[in-house]
């Protein structure tokens, strides 16, 4: 249902229809910025939501009906982000033995990195270890674990095989973790 | 680094490996049997395994709703479509 509404919308934005482009704005624009501010900083995701809106209503005529709606603007601001704030992509240690991520992530240790937060507290924490990754790793983990896209979405927005996505992820995870417990540790 | 046993057929870091996998049930029936196993008779695997779906999930469940956008950034964005709208071409 929701995927017929957004090809409607985009349809009729198409064609210039300020009332649709308002309703898909509504619709998209938090989980957008979300993804935005796990790229850019604070200050530059409103200009890369801003940016996506707008090249969304440029290239609505192109949205194929099948696809995600969400998938296919999340696309669209991740290449806003490295339009607008051109960088180096981060080196990612992908090469990072498995067993040296899990012994930082806790695999063999105790306690749990989460034993004993709960509430804002928990929430708070897990913000925080988000914010320490690197930008690779925070947006497989903001597109897979927060806006709940497939790996095959994941995929086509980040341009890379399925495969690499579900490495990458795991991987992120486990990256988490280690940051979860160094933030435990008095940080 | 922990020293890796072997238990169900899988040593520790196969498990670790496709740990994501088998949480997502992804995995094929008899890899997924042999997993199992492992976790059944490797309690540092089912401490571990245990914890990594628990921040999947808290992830999932804690931070899943986003912020919304700041105040009157719609209204500047509408503004924005109408110039474009406008624009030569559309």
């Amino acid at each position: 249902m929701a995927a017929e509404i957004d090809a409607e919308l985009l349809s009729r934005v198409a064609r210039g229809d300020r009332a649709a482009f308002a309703c898909l704005v509504r619709r998209h624009s938090a989980p957008v910025l979300r993804f935005a501010r796990s790229l850019v900083d604070a200050g530059s995701a409103e200009d890369v939501l801003q940016e996506t809106f707008l090249a969304a209503y440029r290239k609505a005529d192109t949205f194929r009906g099948a696809e995600s709606a969400r998938a296919w603007l999340l696309a669209i601001a991740r290449n806003a982000a490295r339009r607008l704030h051109r960088r180096p992509s981060p080196v990612l240690a992908d090469e990072e033995a498995l067993a040296e991520l899990g012994a930082r992530a806790g695999w063999g240790q105790t306690p749990s990195p989460l034993a004993a937060a709960e509430g804002a507290e928990l929430r708070e924490r897990l913000a925080a270890a988000l914010e320490r990754l690197a930008p690779a790793d925070r947006e497989a983990i903001v597109l897979r674990d927060l806006e709940g896209l497939t790996t095959a979405e994941t995929a086509e927005v980040l341009g890379i095989r399925p495969g690499a996505v579900k490495t990458r992820l795991h991987r992120a995870r486990l990256r988490l973790m280690g940051a979860l417990r160094a933030g435990g540790r008095g940080q | 680094m922990r020293r890796e046993r072997s238990v169900g057929g899988l040593r520790c870091g196969e498990v670790l490996a496709c740990l994501a996998d088998y949480l997502a049930g992804e995995l094929e029936a008899r890899v997924r049997e042999r997993v199992e196993a492992h976790l059944a008779g490797c309690d540092v695997c089912e401490r571990f395994g245990g914890d990594y779906a628990r921040v999947v999930a808290c992830l999932r469940r804690i931070l899943a709703a986003p912020d919304p956008p700041p105040d009157g950034f719609e209204e500047r964005l509408l503004r924005a479509f109408e110039e474009a709208a406008g624009e030569p071409g559309h």
